[in-house]
């Protein structure tokens, strides 16, 4: 019997090397993949939202976002996704689609998403210079505050953008994009940064 | 003469002399300063003639100092980078700059066009409409290009642009078109209010014509007083000021689009940094602060180089100190006009004469006039005596009927001036007459947008200040910002009158728009012909529609035409004003989406491995797709395509089919919600098992097809093709939240969180089993046809099996997470080894679905109806669905239908064409013979000849019939049989196997 | 253009896909083929004021109704789909 590896591959495996691009000097914006999560879609079912608010307020001690939020808690992160509907970011297993299952059962439907989705966090003081060439969206710290989310598009692609805490003062973005697009649109990302200067990496922590 | 700046004036100016700029115009090498653009360059070098025209190659100088240039267009730059018709007048200075002259040959100062001088009176408005009729071909072949040849502009470089440029957005409160006086109190205002505000300037330097015209405000000169407001503004932390960059369009729901040229004023934009930026732009309120362009009085020899507008003279020669002219004559209707005899006399020029039309002039202007020690004389220009080498003499007819003669080198016009009435009449607003100023206003300006200043029709410094303090105020308050918005800046008025003339009738060529060459006596034949709607006007004569939109002409072409048409120039009106305010690259509107960025592509979780091995991909929509996996030693295409095929068919091969739309469908009624969507039954359809569905158009069309299985009760994984995967998304969508809002249904897209590989052939099990725990149960009766479920891997991980199969082999569709689709695709060349495992490409996909009579994208054609398709019978009788009721209707029922038929050529060796029409047998090819068309074709290496399908009418009653392929694309014409779709094991045994 | 999601505030024109007069309702399962035919091809196209589909596609996927002035594109009111928000029925 043939032994078989199941390594997994990031979608931005290839077109993402580590290190400095573009503008020489002091970087103006840090690109960070964010590798290996879970996600899974929560949808409430027909006249259920309140259940299912209840439902993830036992399971994760906070309110799921009615409105586009992001909710942090200790070990995960509740991201609003549409109407009546968030996605539940975390990592380790500890609330994957398996897990999740029994605690939305009879209150919403789930559909794992860890796959579907790569997640880049942007910071630097030219994150939002860098960002306003993607998006649409209004990113103005007295409009996108910290916990702030929006389901939108960049380059005609569907994202889900959303302000996490702020980092050494600094405002970090988070994107998640579709897998199959991931390496089209982080081509595009690195063109419209590439004259801020930039620091990429990945990580395997939020 | 070249580079010593002989007409730099000694002091003053916004130039920096400290640092000399090299610059080479028609490849002779000039001087000039930091702080000037290409025009003010020339003119401190004394150069007069700049350019040739448009359609008579007349001589032409530089008219103005701003965007509304008509004349001084020059190809900028070289190679890949030259960039024809751009304004001198806006072009900044840089070290080592290259322009050239446009529309002149072999050279600007002998031209062997300007012939076309003397056949002036044929050149006429319409003349190329009544020239060149006949014969109609000729056109294309020869007037055309011909007329191209003589007449245009400059020369696009040709080749492909290196540099890039991006778009971006940006979102304020208010933003500010323009600063000038009025724009920068319209900053203040609504900056200190609180508000956040971007403040568009499309020159480099802020000021607006306080740089030209100076003057006091706040006790302050003007040029102190901008620098203190603009270093106020700039400590705002939500004030946000972009120079260089114009306004140019003003869009629905407060949008604006605006072009920043990042770095034109550099040779080369420094690396990893954009030419242009495009700026869309979101604000709640806008404040047009966009000032008036000072407008031409049309009389003969108008276009003679050394005929400036009054305003650009001041420009030169007090924001450049560069002298236009030495000896400068004054033409003007109104008390602004002036300002440039007072400029030319504090600059140390002679002022030749004024000449007023007006029956008066002030008692300051006529003492200025006796201190100065030059005539004032009343009456207009009537003729100007000039060529290449720019103004000589002027002569003068006088009220009262005598004549005089002004000797000059330059002669400064100012008919008045016209508010910039474009951006708040973009959204087909028309500006209002006013007759204290004879200019348009703005009227019915689109909303949360007001004018100010100048842009409104107040032309006193005091005005401006007053108006644009007020708008900004009033926007920031409109945008609920209420911070203390200061005092108001403050400047006296100048008086502002006006005697309004339009033409001068004299003997020679006076031009209306001298970019289009369309003089007045254009305009005048446009009314006798009957072309009296200023529309009609402007598209007969081209009046306005040359790249500067005829800023310095509209206007006096209308007040001409009302004139010769006995109506009021209100009466007459303006055209519709559309933007581009000023030309706009395509290369900015494309952004970053250029070449192999045209548009987002995806790739399935196995594009990496496929590109190790060497396939060649196609486009598929935004997907790109292992096409065939070439091998050493093949010579075509077709070569590998018929290995991978014939591989499958006798042992295994798998393809990765990620690209299929993917949707979960969950909830108590999902199975319901199917039942209305697919034609056929899915709330029966059994947890663990798949099937085929059709989708029809609610008209009755088919609009896609698909695999749907059940994985629970309240759960279903939906199958699209890979071209509709979005559009069907968005019609579940629909359906489920329009449609039947009451079904508790929930759809998520998990197209990419699936890696799926088709694995066919027969040795398909001996290769699962290798990849699958062995504690699944592979056999027919562990997993049957169409059985779905999950399986364990080796090595613990979950995957989806689904037995389904497209080619017509023992087959199953294998899915895991996509993070691990390159290990599978991997992994199934390791488990496949020994089986000899083959991958194949969406070629052979095809090849295989074609022999098995498997419709696809070009049957599924948004023609096609079940029926045609062969699967009528899926229609359920029992349950509602989209497109039940109009699949009924006889047209779509009638037994003459095209419908989907197998075609083969009855010689073996012939290659079938799709496309070709289906003709019956000794009848003539043509549209009433035409009964259908081959869609799709392959070669078949199961039957050893090529093979198609087809939409034929009545096709599957003539099976057996021999009928011809007419294909006058390719000029063939052969002979084909019309057999069954199934040509390959047509009772399914194979994939039941 | 832009258009207030109900869900997502003010998006700008390209996440929005247009599909047409939102007035025509689909025929109950009985109606019979002209009440069909009308609810497929009967549509308005008013120079004014018009209820309109739009589908967010380009955000959270709702499908909305927008009231829109087909001349001048001044949207007056935009609602939800009566399934867009539906798990907050009855609750």
């Amino acid at each position: 019997m043939a032994e078989f590896s199941w390594d997994v591959r990031s979608p931005l495996e290839r077109a993402l090397i580590a290190g400095p691009y573009g503008a020489q000097g002091d970087s103006g914006v840090a690109l960070t993949e964010i590798r290996n999560f879970d996600l899974v879609q929560v949808m409430a079912r027909r006249g259920k939202a309140g259940e299912m608010i209840a439902a993830a307020k036992a399971r994760f001690g906070v309110a799921a976002p009615e409105t586009p939020k992001a909710i942090g808690t200790s070990d995960a992160s509740l991201i609003w996704s549409g109407p009546d509907q968030f996605l539940v970011l975390s990592k380790g297993g500890k609330h994957s689609i398996e897990a999740l299952a029994p605690v939305f059962a009879g209150s919403a439907s789930l559909s794992d998403q860890s796959h579907a989705r790569a997640l880049i966090s942007v910071s630097g003081d030219k994150a939002r210079a860098m960002l306003a060439k993607l998006s649409s969206i209004d990113l103005h710290s007295d409009v996108f505050g910290v916990g702030a989310a929006a389901a939108t598009s960049m380059d005609h692609t569907s994202v889900t953008l959303w302000r996490g805490a702020d980092r050494n003062g600094q405002a970090v973005f988070n994107l998640l994009v579709f897998a199959t697009f991931a390496e089209s649109l982080w081509h595009t990302i690195l063109d419209s940064t590439a004259e801020y200067g930039v620091t990429i990496g990945h990580s395997e922590e939020f | 003469m070249a580079g010593d700046q002989a007409n730099r004036l000694t002091s003053g100016g916004l130039i920096d002399r400290s640092t000399a700029l090299s610059f080479r115009f028609d490849g002779e090498n000039f001087l000039g300063f930091k702080g000037d653009t290409l025009a003010s360059a020339l003119v401190a070098n004394g150069v007069k003639l700049v350019g040739r025209s448009f359609k008579y190659h007349r001589p032409r100088g530089i008219l103005t100092a701003g965007s509304e240039e008509p004349n001084a267009l020059v190809e900028l730059r070289s190679g890949a980078r030259r960039e024809p018709n751009t304004k001198a007048t806006t072009a900044e200075l840089y070290e080592g700059l290259e322009a050239a002259s446009q529309n002149r040959w072999p050279s600007l100062n002998f031209d062997v066009m300007s012939v076309n001088q003397l056949f002036a009176p044929i050149f006429v408005a319409g003349f190329y409409y009544k020239t060149f009729m006949w014969p109609a071909k000729f056109w294309e072949a020869i007037y055309e290009p011909a007329i191209r040849r003589a007449a245009g502009l400059g020369r696009a470089a040709g080749v492909s642009d290196p540099d890039h440029y991006d778009k971006a957005w940006a979102h304020c409160d208010v933003v500010i078109v323009g600063s000038g006086p009025a724009g920068l109190a319209a900053a203040l205002a609504a900056g200190r209010s609180g508000a956040r505000v971007i403040l568009c300037e499309e020159d480099f330097v802020l000021g607006g014509r306080l740089l030209a015209n100076g003057g006091t405000i706040d006790g302050l000169p003007a040029a102190e007083w901008v620098a203190r407001t603009v270093a106020e503004l700039e400590a705002l932390p939500d004030v946000r000021i972009m120079t260089r960059t114009t306004l140019f369009g003003v869009y629905d729901g407060g949008t604006y689009g605006a072009i920043e040229h990042v770095n034109d004023h550099l040779p080369v934009p420094p690396e990893h940094q954009v030419r242009q930026r495009l700026w869309r732009i979101v604000a709640r309120r806008c404040v047009v602060a966009a000032g008036a362009i000072e407008r031409p009085i049309v009389f003969a020899g108008n276009d003679t180089p050394g005929v400036m507008m009054a305003s650009a003279m001041r420009s030169y020669i007090n924001r450049y100190a560069a002298a236009p002219a030495r000896r400068i004559a004054l033409f003007t209707n109104n008390e602004d006009g002036w300002r440039t005899a007072e400029t030319a006399i504090a600059a140390g020029l002679q002022v030749a004469a004024v000449i007023d039309a007006r029956p008066d002039v002030s008692p300051a202007h006529r003492s200025l006039a006796s201190k100065g020690g030059f005539p004032v004389l009343h009456g207009s220009v009537s003729a100007v005596d000039g060529g290449k080498t720019g103004v000589r003499k002027i002569s003068v007819s006088l009220t009262g009927g005598a004549r005089a003669e002004v000797e000059a080198d330059g002669l400064a016009v100012s008919g008045g001036w016209n508010p910039a009435v474009g951006p708040t009449s973009y959204h087909r607003g028309r500006p209002k007459w006013r007759d204290d100023i004879a200019a348009f206003v703005p009227d019915g300006v689109p909303p949360g947008m007001a004018a100010a200043g100048a842009a409104n029709g107040a032309f006193g410094l005091g005005a401006c200040l007053r108006e644009g303090f007020e708008a900004g105020a009033a926007a920031a308050r409109d945008a609920g910002r209420s911070g203390n918005i200061g005092s108001m800046p403050a400047a006296d008025d100048e008086i502002f009158s006006i005697t309004p003339l339009w033409h001068v009738a004299g003997k020679g060529k006076a031009f209306v728009d001298q970019q289009h060459d369309v003089t007045a006596s254009d305009v005048e034949l446009a009314q006798r012909e009957g072309f009296q709607s200023v529309e009609h006007l402007k598209r007969y004569t081209t009046l306005g529609m040359a790249t500067d939109q005829g800023k310095t002409s509209n206007v006096a072409g209308l007040a001409i035409m009302a004139a010769v048409s006995g109506k009021s120039i209100p009466e007459t009106g303006t055209t519709i004003y559309r933007p581009p305010y000023v030309p706009v690259a395509i290369g900015a509107f494309a952004g970053h989406h250029r070449d192999e960025n045209f548009h987002a592509t995806r790739l399935t979780p196995s594009h990496h491995w496929a590109a190790e091995l060497g396939a060649v991909f196609v486009d598929t929509g935004l997907w790109k797709r292992a096409q065939w996996y070439p091998r050493a030693g093949e010579k075509d295409w077709l070569e590998s395509v018929t290995r991978e095929v014939k591989a499958v068919r006798s042992g295994v091969g798998f393809c990765d089919v990620s690209t299929l739309g993917k949707i979960d469908v969950h909830g108590p009624d999902a199975g319901a919600f199917l039942d209305r969507v697919y034609i056929n039954a899915f709330s029966s359809l059994a947890v663990g098992k798949g099937r085929y569905g059709l989708m029809l158009r609610e008209d009755g069309i088919v609009y896609d097809d698909g695999t749907t299985s059940r994985l629970a009760e309240d759960h279903y994984f939906l199958t699209t093709t890979t071209a509709k995967a979005g559009l069907v998304m968005q019609h579940l969508e629909f359906c489920r939240q329009v449609l039947f809002p009451e079904l508790d249904v929930q759809l998520t897209s998990v197209s990419d969180q699936w890696a799926q590989f088709s694995i066919a052939g027969p040795k398909t099990r001996d290769l699962l089993q290798e990849i699958v725990d062995p504690a699944e149960d592979l056999s027919n009766e562990g997993f049957p046809f169409m059985g779905a479920r999950e399986v364990k891997l080796r090595g613990g991980l979950k995957a989806r099996l689904f037995r389904i199969s497209f080619s017509g082999e023992m087959a199953f569709e294998i899915s895991v997470p996509a993070r691990h689709g390159e290990a599978m695709a991997r992994n199934l060349m390791i488990a496949g080894e020994p089986f000899g495992v083959t991958p194949y490409g969406t070629e052979a996909l095809g090849v295989m679905r074609i022999e098995k009579g498997h419709v696809a994208g070009p049957e599924l054609n948004g023609t096609t109806t079940a029926g045609d398709l062969g699967l009528g019978k899926m229609m359920s009788t029992k349950k509602d669905f989209i497109g039940r009721v109009m699949a009924r209707r006889e047209a779509l029922v009638a037994p003459n239908r095209q419908v989907v038929v197998g075609i083969k050529p009855t010689d073996k060796a012939r290659r079938l064409r799709s496309g070709a029409h289906i003709i019956p047998k000794g009848e003539t090819p043509g549209p009433e013979n035409d009964q259908g068309y081959v869609t799709s074709v392959c070669f078949s290496p199961v039957l050893d000849q090529w093979i198609g399908l087809g939409l034929v009418e009545r096709g599957r009653e003539r099976i057996g019939e021999i009928v011809r392929a007419h294909d006058p694309l390719r000029s063939e014409d052969y002979d084909v049989e019309l057999c069954n779709s199934v040509f390959y094991d047509p009772d399914g045994g194979r994939q039941r196997g | 253009m832009r258009i207030t999601c109900p869900f997502c505030g003010e998006r700008e024109l390209g996440e929005f896909t247009y599909l047409g007069d939102a007035k025509p309702q689909r025929p109950s399962a009985d109606a019979g083929e002209d009440a069909v035919y009308d609810y497929v091809y009967l549509r308005d196209n008013i120079a004014g004021v018009m209820s309109e589909h739009w589908y967010h596609g380009g955000g959270c996927r709702a499908w909305l109704k927008v009231t829109r002035n087909t001349l001048t594109h001044e949207i007056s009111a935009v609602e939800a789909a009566a399934g867009a928000g539906a798990a907050k029925v009855g609750a």
